[in-house]
């Protein structure tokens, strides 16, 4: 549900709705920088009206989906 | 005078804050800038807390006005440091290259207050949710670490997206760039270039004397490959580094090694063979050696003139 959540939110940042997207997908792979990350964290935090700390450790897609699921838990 | 809520806010009489740069920015010229009324910033850079916490003290001895120190994010000492300014009491905190996260939290709960320099209008928005008393939001075309947007475009988009104050950066050397700085919606500016000839900063001669000679179009960016693009001037050490840069056979790891130590033997030696010596695209506004006071009395009176003057053009 989250993950799927994010997913899409991902895709219509990227304005790429086929976009192949799994959980061990890296930032890096995705094309996006850090300064995308922050913008794209704050989207999904926005959407799920919740915060998460954005550090060093956040790098793939699944670490996002865990802090949210933590979070809103 | 130039007054504006920063001023109150950071307990300074102008609103002008010198930029912490790396093996140039110490205790002297923090000190000097705070003396003369803006916020002198001593750069920790990649230092470890025991340099930082004697810098501090030298600081303190030499001024009794606030000062602050910039934190780069990527100092491997970055979590005792982070505890020195705690215990140093040292009331403002700039940080750099990276997002300032869970440290942002130790400083405000310790009563520091914190100012990210920020790229984006985006890590200026996260940097407001997580406490910042301000941002600095700094163009491209300053020296140093680099972002992608230019000061122009950058400072009016943060401006809009934040309720804080915020700090206008890059490409500002004299009174006409701060006013143009309020103009985009910044109450206080920061320059780092316009000190580095000052006559309280510890750098080598050659340093400044490259500063005074530079024209407009002496700078570069050298790094981008490497993911942090630094502003420096084009000296021989630079167009060597580029030419290995764009040669698409130099492994990553011996692009690093060449520009390691660079920085010390700019500022240190002032060897243009083998030093990196960053600038803002602003070098070549700079003509004068002076001391920090008269720099910043300066700007004061040409900001006092350029924004008095802007009125002429409203019939």
């Amino acid at each position: 549900m989250v993950f799927e959540k994010i997913v899409e939110i991902l895709r219509n940042y990227k304005e790429e709705p086929e976009l192949e997207v799994t959980m061990t997908s890296s930032f890096e792979e995705l094309e996006l920088d850090s300064l995308d990350t922050v913008e794209l964290v704050m989207e999904i935090e926005e959407a799920f009206d919740t915060s998460i700390e954005m550090d060093g450790t956040l790098l793939t897609i699944g670490d996002v989906v865990g802090l949210i699921e933590k979070a809103i838990a | 005078m130039i007054k504006t809520p920063l001023c109150e806010l950071l307990d300074i009489e102008f609103p002008i804050l010198q930029g912490g740069m790396a093996w140039i920015s110490d205790a002297q010229l923090a000190a000097a800038v705070s003396n003369a009324g803006g916020l002198g910033i001593i750069s920790s850079m990649n230092a470890d807390e025991n340099w930082l916490r004697q810098e501090i003290q030298t600081a303190k001895s030499l001024t009794t006005k606030p000062f602050g120190v910039n934190v780069m994010l990527m100092n491997p000492h970055v979590d005792k440091i982070a505890q020195v300014l705690i215990d140093e009491k040292v009331p403002v905190v700039t940080t750099g290259a990276g997002n300032p996260g869970k440290l942002m939290k130790l400083w405000i709960d310790a009563g520091i207050k914190v100012i990210p320099v920020v790229p984006s209008s985006g890590l200026a928005r996260y940097s407001e949710r997580a406490g910042a008393t301000a941002v600095i939001a700094e163009g491209g075309e300053s020296g140093g670490h680099v972002g992608d947007l230019a000061t122009m475009p950058l400072v009016p988009q943060v401006c809009d997206a934040v309720s804080i104050p915020v700090i206008a950066a890059g490409g500002i050397g004299d009174g006409r760039g701060i006013a143009a700085a309020l103009m985009l919606g910044a109450v206080g500016v920061q320059l780092g270039t316009r000190f580095l000839v000052a006559s309280e900063t510890n750098i080598h001669e050659n340093y400044k004397d490259k500063i005074i000679k530079a024209k407009d179009i002496d700078t570069t960016l050298s790094g981008r490959s490497l993911g942090h693009p630094v502003r420096c001037l084009k000296t021989t050490f630079a167009k060597e580094f580029l030419k290995a840069e764009n040669d698409p056979l130099t492994p990553k790891d011996t692009l690093e090694e060449f520009g390691r130590g660079a920085l010390r033997i700019a500022a240190q030696e002032g060897d243009s063979k083998k030093g990196c010596f960053m600038a803002g695209q602003i070098a070549g506004l700079i003509h004068e050696k002076e001391s920090v006071n008269e720099i910043i009395i300066k700007l004061v009176k040409e900001t006092e003139t350029a924004l008095n003057g802007g009125i002429q053009w409203v019939k």
